[in-house]
């Protein structure tokens, strides 16, 4: 099975002038990070995570071994296109302003100007910069940059994200927004992987984890298997009577085990949320990011990616009743502009009213470096769910439909 | 190619907003209009605009060439050492593309500025002579000797080995070489014998007379007028320093062969100073249908001395080739080529070194390059002691230096001599073709496989 991310014995030593090894950056590194999985990787500052990522994306060239990027080389501009990276800081052109500093990005990836516009204002839009997006990037604060970083990472729709701290220097909101950003697009079978030390971050997102110490791999391995207390119970309950926790104490003494009863307290970070969004509703001004909870429109739904899988997840904007059409909470003003192609290409992903018997036998993915099998049994089952329930009544023209969905199933 | 695009563009937007270019315009923009405005030159019409237009270009070419050099190396280092590069070479864009883009948007920039300021310096100075209150002489003058592209012929070289050789052979028979000669090596005695003959050739004593014959002499228009320029060097100095002459410009084959009915030779008689350039006009007419052009000079017997005309300059006969305006255009394009070469070298230099030591090798090579013609002389002087060494290392590298001086516009336009597209096809040859693509393929293969991150454990 191919892996989205894969190293072979990657080592990096720096050495001093004379050519002499003086460092073990990276030693020895073998790391497999699964297809839509959000990876981890840990580790204590100058632990090799960066130098690691660096290798990854061909800024630094291994002095041994091998990393192979969604099975290729990720200075290959046909994988590239496909990966988003946030480094380590915010490096953006001082003298551009948010929008144009966007715009590059874009460009850089060839995307249509159409395209860019509606992906740059829905990242705007998410990141909370709007307001300040004809400003130039060298006035923001730290945070402020750190999103444009982000929106940056984001631009191409990637299916594989690499994340160096992503959350440093992001208040709690924003914190917040790239962890619920992370788990949705894990949701859409893209992969994640980032590297941190902010613990709290990556056990709220991380599927795996691999612990870095020294260059070398200390642990690695499922965040539930390696955090559980196996030796231990928890149970959570309403508010009850004291007599009732007196029943429960009664019961665990049975088993000749210590029992401990408290009231749960709030996160902080969800305390602090709260707060500052009941400030906003009450339309206090800033003159800094606009924290939102937002996660940019295209993001979510609007599917550009080859993948005819993401194409089926998608809903289309004339189409789908609006009932079912959104995702979950989040309503993204941007939404109702989006320019006229797009909404030709939703309408070609609007597709197939297909039975589902049909769509079952499937298999998606003609593709040469798509999904593997297993995952996308996975994201499958959400495309059919989906399916099942909104794209019945639409058949209104089956002529068209039919044909791109046999062609991309002709591997079946 | 969308991707080049958008480097080259961002690379502009950063020259201009950073500040670094604006300086150059503002100075351009200051300096041009004041120079306009002061210079006077030798107080003629002419020397106004040959003083203007000299210096003016010479400014626009030297600070387009700093700013080349600085834009084109801040630009790539700067994303290195601030790390934006991290972000733009981790997109779809290949390496080379991302150094293309960069030295496309530098040029694109230097090109813009370049077209802006010469536009400017053309129009001052043809607007020039409606603004000052010049006499029709002057007009006249410079209109025949500044708003034109003359081209120059200098009489065919005369070979005087033979007689050099047969005089040496003499002088080691006699012995006498040991004495008149003493403590030179042959090669200068030589050089020294031929000049003489040389110089013999070229004068004319009193009473007697000068004859040269030019081929392909091809005026643009051939009801025009030629010019005959030359400069006096005298035996003796007469007491009022002018030499009294007759001249006879056409066909001599005429006469020499006794053909008739071509056009008859132009009488001209003059009284000039010694040691100075003067010129004179004759109808093109005079010159025969294939080509061909004889100019007489004769030896008033009124003058006392005898008449050299010094090797280098001392007769030319020009006419108008081309007009001011084509002059002017092809004179830019050098400058233009200089500043893709220094694009190309800033590019390279920028691909391995950090800003300040790139700024420093870059303006070391400019300056050398400004002065090649000396550097490639003095060291071909001393390396007669080092000759080995010299010829297989060194002197291949100097040659690898474009030669701005040799190529130097002002040297055209000052004196309205005709700077010919083969020219300046050779020096796009060698200055673009080779020596700046060489830079950049060098560059390319740098920036190809170096490591992009900085270390930081």
């Amino acid at each position: 099975m191919e892996y989205a991310v894969e190293t072979f014995s990657l080592t990096k030593i720096f050495s001093d002038w004379w050519g002499r090894a003086k460092v073990y950056a990276v030693d020895d590194l073998n790391l497999q990070v699964q297809r839509n999985e959000v990876f981890g990787l840990l580790g204590p500052n100058g632990s090799g995570k960066t130098t690691a990522l660096k290798m990854l994306l061909g800024l630094l060239h291994p002095t041994k071994g091998k990393a192979i990027c969604l099975g290729g080389d990720a200075t290959d501009p046909k994988i590239s296109a496909r990966i988003g990276f946030l480094p380590e800081e915010s490096y953006l052109y001082r003298y551009l302003t948010a929008r144009e500093t966007l715009d590059f990005y874009g460009r850089l990836f060839g995307l249509d100007r159409q395209v860019r516009k509606m992906r740059i204002e829905a990242l705007l839009d998410m990141v909370g910069l709007k307001a300040v997006a004809n400003r130039p990037v060298g006035t923001f604060s730290k945070g402020m940059a750190r999103r444009i970083g982000l929106a940056q990472a984001l631009i191409n729709d990637p299916d594989l994200l690499i994340l160096d701290e992503p959350t440093t220097g992001l208040d709690p909101i924003g914190t917040r927004q790239i962890k619920d950003l992370v788990l949705k697009l894990a949701k859409r079978g893209k992969t994640v992987l980032l590297c941190s030390h902010l613990l709290a971050d990556v056990e709220d997102v991380c599927d795996r984890i691999a612990i870095l110490y020294g260059g070398k791999i200390q642990a690695k391995g499922q965040v539930k298997d390696l955090l559980q207390q196996t030796h231990k119970r928890q149970i959570t309950t309403d508010a009850i009577s004291d007599s009732a926790v007196e029943k429960i104490k009664q019961i665990v003494r049975l088993e000749n085990a210590e029992c401990v009863v408290s009231s749960p307290m709030h996160k902080l970070e969800t305390f602090f949320i709260d707060t500052v969004v009941a400030a906003q509703r009450q339309a206090q001004r800033t003159s800094g990011a606009v924290s939102t909870t937002k996660i940019g429109d295209f993001l979510t739904r609007e599917t550009v990616s080859e993948n005819i899988l993401d194409k089926l997840v998608s809903t289309p904007l004339s189409q789908g009743p609006p009932a079912e059409r959104a995702p979950t909470e989040k309503v993204v003003p941007a939404e109702t502009a989006e320019p006229k192609p797009d909404e030709r290409l939703l309408g070609k992903l609007a597709e197939p009213a297909q039975p589902q018997p049909v769509v079952a036998d499937a298999k998606p993915g003609t593709k040469p470096v798509e999904t593997s099998v297993p995952e996308q049994k996975l994201v499958k089952k959400d495309v059919l769910d989906e399916l099942a329930g909104r794209s019945q009544p639409k058949t209104e023209d089956p002529g068209q439909t039919d044909k791109p969905y046999a062609g991309d199933s002709g591997d079946a | 190619m969308r991707s080049i695009w958008a480097v080259a563009t961002n690379t502009i937007k950063q020259a201009l907003r950073m500040k670094v270019a604006l300086i150059f315009v503002l100075l351009l923009v200051v300096l041009l209009p004041v120079m306009a405005l002061s210079t006077t030159g030798d107080y003629t019409l002419k020397g106004r605009l040959q003083t203007f237009v000299s210096y003016g270009l010479s400014l626009t070419s030297l600070l387009l060439c700093l700013l080349a050099i600085i834009v084109s190396i801040y630009t790539v280092t700067s994303e290195i050492e601030q790390r934006q590069i991290y972000t733009v070479i981790t997109k779809p864009i290949r390496r080379f593309q991302f150094l293309l883009g960069k030295l496309l948007g530098v040029m694109l920039l230097n090109t813009g500025l370049l077209i802006l300021f010469s536009a400017a310096i053309y129009t001052i100075a043809v607007y020039t002579p409606r603004f000052t209150k010049a006499a029709d002489s002057e007009l006249i003058e410079a209109e025949n000797e500044f708003f034109t592209a003359r081209n120059a012929l200098a009489p065919p070289e005369v070979d005087v080995s033979t007689e050099v050789f047969e005089a040496i052979q003499k002088l080691q028979k006699s012995g006498d070489i040991e004495q008149i000669y003493a403590g030179m090596s042959p090669k200068e005695i030589v050089a020294q014998l031929t000049n003489l003959r040389k110089l013999a050739k070229r004068s004319a004593d009193v009473g007697h007379e000068l004859i040269w014959e030019f081929e392909n002499v091809r005026p643009r228009d051939p009801n025009g007028s030629l010019f005959v320029r030359f400069k006096y060097q005298v035996s003796v100095t007469p007491p009022d320093s002018q030499v009294y002459s007759r001249w006879l410009v056409g066909d001599y084959r005429q006469y020499k062969y006794g053909m008739q009915g071509g056009v008859p030779m132009y009488p001209v008689q003059r009284k000039d100073p010694v040691r100075e350039f003067r010129e004179f006009e004759v109808p093109a007419v005079v010159a025969a249908e294939d080509g061909y052009l004889a100019v007489l000079f004769f030896n008033d017997p009124l003058n006392i001395t005898s008449v050299i005309f010094p090797l280098e300059d001392g007769l030319e006969v020009l006419y108008k080739a081309d007009t001011f305006t084509a002059n002017f255009i092809r004179a830019v394009l050098l400058i233009l080529f200089r500043l893709i070469f220094l694009a190309c070298l800033g590019t390279l230099a920028s691909t391995f070194l950090s800003f300040p030591v790139a700024i420093l090798l870059c303006l070391a090579l400019f300056s050398t390059a400004s002065v090649s013609g000396f550097v490639i002389e003095s060291f071909d002087y001393l390396s007669e002691s080092l000759t080995a060494v010299y010829s297989y290392s060194l002197k291949w590298l100097i040659r690898l230096l474009p030669q701005f001086d040799k190529f130097n516009p002002s040297t055209y336009l000052v004196p309205g001599r005709l700077l010919s597209w083969s020219l300046v096809a050779r020096v796009l040859v060698f200055m673009v073709c080779i020596k700046a693509l060489l830079l950049l393929v060098f560059a390319l293969i740098i920036f190809s496989f170096r490591e992009i991150a900085r270390i930081v454990v």
